[in-house]
């Protein structure tokens, strides 16, 4: 009778740790998350709390005394208990409690007053388009850490025994692309590279521009750009070519300020620009290369990614043409005062930049 | 036995929820031993099912120990179970102390309202019902105010437990370890270092917590309890007030707590 009553006081209490929040105590539980297929719960707590807990609410009598500390708390003890253990703890998936494989182990007692350390391990798989994982441990009367970690990062929050945790929201897997998404995708990060992430390509651009007042000659010079850029940006990422971006962003930086001075004591086209644009072009293509590398490209559609990124890049290098074009070259690109005006400070300007991102990129 | 169990099954699928845990200090031994190392676990949860807590040392107030030889403090790791370790060094009765610093909490009025009911604390309910807050959640703060007796050598009457100074403090007016089981234990309820009467006490014993002795205190704030058997008991009390201004609470809780080891006298403890 009184191991009865004493089972349903135990329930009793156990089922009232949500209701306080108390201070914080030795239990601690970790949620990973593997690739949103899998999920393992580790609970760390004290071995001779937890079977106390166990014996009361399977009606056995309690101790006299506390478990002693060096008390031999075996692994099969608490396998023994592992029915009522799962009584209190749910592992729900959008409301739906789910049966995990469960893990106990036992820590050694180092000295007389260290209490054994229970590890208790939980896995399972995620079902199928689950979106929230729910947790509720109701074996600890103290408030306990919940850490999460799924993506790479790590949340931890204090929950109370026999509380519910707030929804860990599951993303769905990503599907994979299509082969027009991924175009489109990396033909906007082609854009994007240069308008408005990649000044240094756009003053490149505006120093071919601000020479040549033909469209003919723009044409020829951004072609011979484009060419020269799309064969090295190739072989840099199939790994034909690697230069160290310590030389090739240094080299850029040069790069324009060398036009951006040539447009300032030049008035014509002559023609070695041509040769020196291309040459140029394969500089920024290794440059192109190492931002495309940074944003990864898909393996199932390698080459769609690298030739889109390509006519990303040369879409932004046109707009950045049109764009001065309208601004100033349309209206004033045959005026007598134009390159006084126009062309000469704003290539001082550009070669200034330009100097300076060379001492800054050289780290002088 | 089928009604048994049925009652059981009754009492687990309708009883309400307890809304409040208490705190108490379980030593790994409540015996002594010149040289012997104790270590000191703080414990919360409700009738012996505990969990440890672990040091927390921005919670302390006070972690002291009194014994012949004075009052010292309790040290420990920060972070570590058992919260403190002492090292018995002179024969006689052992006090162990540990209040805490209030810690905040905001209750649901269902759960503050039960809770009050559970603790005896039918003042503070009915101040509530006055102040038209019966439905409103509670702000609180709460302290624990916990003690433990641990004994070495042969006991003696003189040889008694002490006020240590604690807002809310259980005083046992006999030494338990000269007592045998079927005699009365009087304590003493005092709040701030004045008697606090009308409250309600609570005995337990480690090997039976259900069968609970309950008594309220008396105008001296006194209560005595006939501890019908040996073992591990845990004597407990209550006590809220409103919370003084500049706390950001509307509740002050107390929450005082003493344990001690009552001996079979076949192992000689027991003898005056």
């Amino acid at each position: 009778m009184r191991c009865a009553v004493w089972c349903a006081a135990a329930v009793v209490l156990l089922s009232s740790a949500r209701l306080q929040a108390h201070e914080i105590g030795t239990t601690r539980v970790a949620v990973v998350l593997q690739q949103r297929s899998s999920y393992e719960i580790e609970i760390v707590t004290d071995a001779a709390a937890l079977v106390e807990k166990l014996e009361a609410l399977t009606g056995q009598p309690p101790q006299s005394e506390p478990l002693p500390r060096g008390a031999a708390i075996s692994q099969a003890q608490l396998h023994a208990y592992d029915e009522v253990f799962r009584r209190r703890v749910v592992v729900a998936f959008d409301e739906t409690a789910v049966q995990s494989a469960i893990d106990y182990k036992v820590s050694g007692v180092t000295a007389a007053t260290s209490p054994p350390v229970a590890t208790i391990r939980m896995r399972g798989s995620v079902p199928e388009g689950a979106r929230r994982l729910a947790w509720t441990y109701s074996w600890t009367f103290a408030t306990y850490s919940l850490t999460v970690r799924k993506d790479g990062e790590e949340t931890t929050e204090w929950l109370e025994g026999g509380q519910t945790s707030p929804p860990i929201l599951l993303e769905l897997p990503n599907r994979p692309l299509s082969r027009t998404a991924i175009a489109l995708r990396y033909l906007a990060l082609g854009f994007t590279h240069i308008v408005p992430k990649g000044l240094d390509h756009m003053l490149f651009v505006l120093g071919i521009f601000l020479l040549s007042r033909r469209f003919r000659q723009v044409l020829a010079q951004v072609s011979a750009f484009t060419i020269a850029h799309s064969i090295t940006l190739a072989l840099s990422i199939y790994g034909v070519v690697s230069v160290s971006p310590n030389i090739v962003e240094p080299l850029i930086a040069v790069s324009i300020a060398y036009i951006a001075v040539e447009n300032i004591f030049m008035c014509e086209l002559r023609p070695w620009r041509l040769a020196l644009v291309f040459g140029f072009g394969l500089l920024h293509g290794m440059g192109f290369a190492g931002a495309l590398k940074e944003l990864g490209l898909p393996r199932s559609e390698f080459v769609t990614a690298l030739v889109t990124f390509n006519f990303g890049v040369e879409a932004g290098q046109l707009a950045v043409i049109c764009a001065a074009f309208l601004l100033v070259g349309w209206y004033c690109g045959n005026r007598p005062w134009y390159r006084r005006l126009v062309v000469v400070p704003a290539s001082a300007m550009i070669a200034c930049t330009a100097v300076y991102w060379t001492l800054e990129r050289l780290r002088l | 036995m089928k009604i048994i169990r049925l009652i059981v099954a009754a009492l687990v699928l309708t009883a309400a929820p307890l809304a409040a845990h208490d705190m108490w200090i379980e030593p790994t031994s409540f015996l002594g031993d010149i040289g012997k190392i104790i270590g000191l676990r703080l414990r919360v949860g409700q009738d012996f099912l505990g969990d440890p807590l672990p040091r927390d040392t921005a919670l302390i107030d006070q972690f002291i120990s009194i014994d012949s030889t004075g009052r010292k403090p309790v040290y420990g790791r920060d972070g570590a179970d058992p919260a403190g370790l002492i090292h018995v060094a002179e024969p006689g009765l052992l006090i162990i102390g540990y209040q805490s610093h209030p810690k905040p909490i905001v209750l649901p009025a269902n759960t503050f309202n039960q809770y009050l009911r559970e603790e005896g604390l039918d003042a503070i309910t009915e101040l509530r019902a006055r102040r038209n807050q019966t439905n409103s959640d509670a702000r609180e703060i709460f302290s624990r105010c916990a003690k433990s007796l641990v004994y070495y050598g042969t006991p003696t009457a003189a040889q008694g437990d002490q006020a240590v100074g604690f807002t809310l403090e259980l005083v046992a007016e006999k030494n338990p370890y000269t007592l045998r089981a079927g005699q009365d234990l009087p304590l003493r309820l005092t709040y701030q270092g004045r008697p606090l009467p009308a409250t309600l006490v609570v005995a337990m014993n480690r090997a039976n917590p259900t069968a609970k002795m309950t008594a309220r205190t008396d105008k001296t704030g006194h209560v005595t309890f006939r501890l019908q058997q040996e073992g591990i008991w845990l004597t407990k009390v209550v006590h809220m007030v409103p919370a003084p201004a500049g706390t950001n609470a509307d509740w002050a809780s107390f929450w005082a707590s003493l344990t001690f080891e009552l001996k079979s006298s076949g192992t000689g403890a027991a003898a005056k």
